[in-house]
């Protein structure tokens, strides 16, 4: 037992599961005005529990609800705040005028404009109700399990929701509208840690397009689409590392983390970033948070050894398994993956999971629940030989 | 409607008369009577495009004009496509169009279509003026139609194939044409 009460090397996921397709019909439905918010949440519940009794069984130690709720990572937050309206790109594209910098996201997407939505901010932010409290509330009643929440990060809600002719009507400048995204984040963790909650993630894949699309001044896809950043890799990285310290500053008795990762849209790896995680490490440890997450099961992540310069002061949210591929890694090459990151980290620091959700987007599965199911299994089973081997 | 085998309409469409916004009822007379009519057969259409100035173009067809002009980059304007770029998403448009009316005949509701189109052209220093070598026309059109619809992806793979062999700008693309340049000098 390691001395945060969980075991030693614990297993848990990124955050996304598959959506079943009574799930997706309801989305649908719910986009389409035909279903309430509550009753989208009648049938969600059913698909949480599924999605809950898939990471029992695969004896996951820390579970989530597979972000059933949600539409994709980020943008449900438009159900939660106000000033805020979920628009596809479609939309966007009709009230921009530089429509081919978004032609050039939906082709690095391979996706078609009606299906990626943006919360896009179209009035003064303000939280109507938290963004996943209630998630968790439903989750606590259907587990003993310690529970992991996923939230946006403050730089990718920052990066994503500001939209050129639109946005800047509302507010002033980006940095006045991060303001107010850092106050809901702020008061969303301190909720969640008051109700109970063991682990607050947040999530900022767009980090790895600010280190490896360096210079870019134009709208970028990761993950999400995203607004031009200053072009300027320094500024934007001390900006993201301002703001998540500002939400987590002094807020004790939960364990938060950051996830970044180079893209969970696609399958074609071609489409995704690839690059060593080294630029980001210096902004990761300059962050108020005790776990990164980070993909390394596949050799676009890069090594390990990034963070040999740096002293053990932070847990690793270890990628074992990619959540792309159909093939499921082997228990050893899992195991050999820890092994490589124990020169760098504790055995009490470290834990287990996939590299990024199974579902970032309801209608862009990355997988069956049936190979997802076995690799959570399997990370499992490479957990358990671990244990054997430190305890 | 070109080759293949058209799909009846169906008595649910017809009692709900109007799929995907097109009204089936009219739609199925507008066929009636140009399939009675046989001149309608070669479907003559005609167009006039004018010079405005520098590497614009006004372009009429029935009673619509719209303006073609080149890239700044090309020295143009670019107040609007050019003329390769009509072409290829006259080709994108021609795909949604065959497939939401093959879809409706059908009685498939389309919730979102979207045909995303990319090109290549063989050489296009040919029609710069810089060499002789290869031609300026499409090397390559590649053509996705993304389609989010109640049908099942099976008879959605149907629609799909069969509106790609129908369509008047893929045979246009893909068939020889018969053309006929001339020029009068004024």
């Amino acid at each position: 037992m390691a001395s945060n009460g969980f075991p030693l090397f614990p297993v848990t996921v990124v955050g996304s599961w598959m959506r079943p397709k009574y799930l997706l019909d309801a989305l649908r439905k719910r986009e389409a005005g035909q279903l309430s918010y509550q009753e989208f949440n009648e049938v969600a519940d059913r698909a949480v529990l599924e999605a809950l009794k898939y990471q029992e069984d695969a004896g996951v130690d820390i579970v989530s609800d597979g972000e059933q709720r949600r539409d994709n990572f980020y943008s449900f937050v438009v159900e939660k705040l106000d000033g805020v309206k979920l628009m596809s790109l479609a939309e966007i594209m009709d009230l921009v005028e530089d429509k081919a910098s978004y032609e050039a996201i939906l082709r690095q997407a391979d996706a078609p404009a009606f299906a990626i939505h943006n919360p896009t901010v179209v009035g003064k932010i303000k939280m109507r109700s938290p963004l996943a409290l209630d998630e968790y509330k439903f989750l606590r009643q259907h587990t003993k399990k310690p529970i992991k929440v996923p939230l946006p990060g403050p730089y990718l809600l920052t990066r994503s929701m500001w939209v050129v002719g639109v946005s800047d009507k509302v507010y002033p400048s980006q940095e006045a509208m991060a303001a107010d995204i850092v106050d809901v984040l702020r008061e969303e963790l301190i909720a969640l840690r008051d109700a109970g909650v063991d682990f607050v993630q947040f999530d900022e894949p767009v980090l790895t397009d600010v280190v490896f699309n360096r210079g870019v001044k134009e709208r970028t896809f990761m993950c999400a689409s995203m607004s031009a950043s200053s072009g300027d890799p320094t500024k934007e990285l001390l900006l993201a590392t301002r703001m998540m310290n500002s939400v987590v500053e002094g807020v004790e008795g939960v364990k938060t983390g950051m996830h970044i990762c180079r893209g969970n849209w696609s399958r074609k790896d071609e489409v995704l970033l690839k690059g060593s995680y080294e630029p980001l490490v210096p902004t990761m440890m300059g962050m108020d948070i005790d776990q990164l997450v980070l993909e390394y099961a596949t050799p676009r992540a890069g090594e390990l050894a990034a963070f040999g310069h740096y002293p053990k002061k932070k847990e690793i949210g270890l990628g074992v398994s990619n959540p792309r591929s159909d093939s499921v890694e082997s228990v050893d090459f899992m195991v050999e993956k820890v092994q490589d990151a124990l020169q760098y980290f504790e055995p009490d620091q470290i834990y287990l999971n996939p590299d990024c959700g199974f579902g970032t987007f309801a209608e862009r599965p990355m997988n069956s629940t049936e190979i997802a199911a076995q690799k959570l299994a399997t990370i499992s089973q490479a957990a358990q030989q671990l244990r054997k081997n430190y305890n | 409607m070109g080759a293949g085998n058209p799909a009846p309409f169906t008595q649910t469409n017809m009692a709900e008369n109007i799929i995907n916004g097109v009204n089936v009822e009219e739609f199925k007379k507008a066929i009636e009577i140009v399939g009675s009519n046989p001149e309608a057969i070669h479907a003559p259409k005609a167009s006039r495009v004018r010079w405005m100035n520098g590497l614009k173009f006004k372009a009429q067809v029935r009673n619509h004009t719209f303006i073609v002009d080149e890239p700044a980059h090309l020295t143009g304007e670019d107040e609007s496509p050019n003329s390769v770029e009509y072409v290829l998403a006259a080709y994108g448009a021609c795909l949604a169009t065959g497939f939401v009316i093959n879809a409706t005949k059908r009685g498939i509701t389309i919730r979102n279509l979207e045909v995303s189109l990319e090109s290549t052209q063989n050489n296009v220093y040919n029609f710069l003026g810089l060499t002789d070598e290869g031609h300026p026309g499409f090397e390559e059109i590649r053509a996705k139609l993304f389609v989010q619809a109640d049908g099942v992806e099976e008879e959605l793979r149907e629609i799909w194939e069969h509106t790609i062999r129908s369509s008047p700008v893929h045979n246009s693309l893909t068939r020889p044409v018969n053309i006929k340049p001339e020029l009068q000098v004024f």
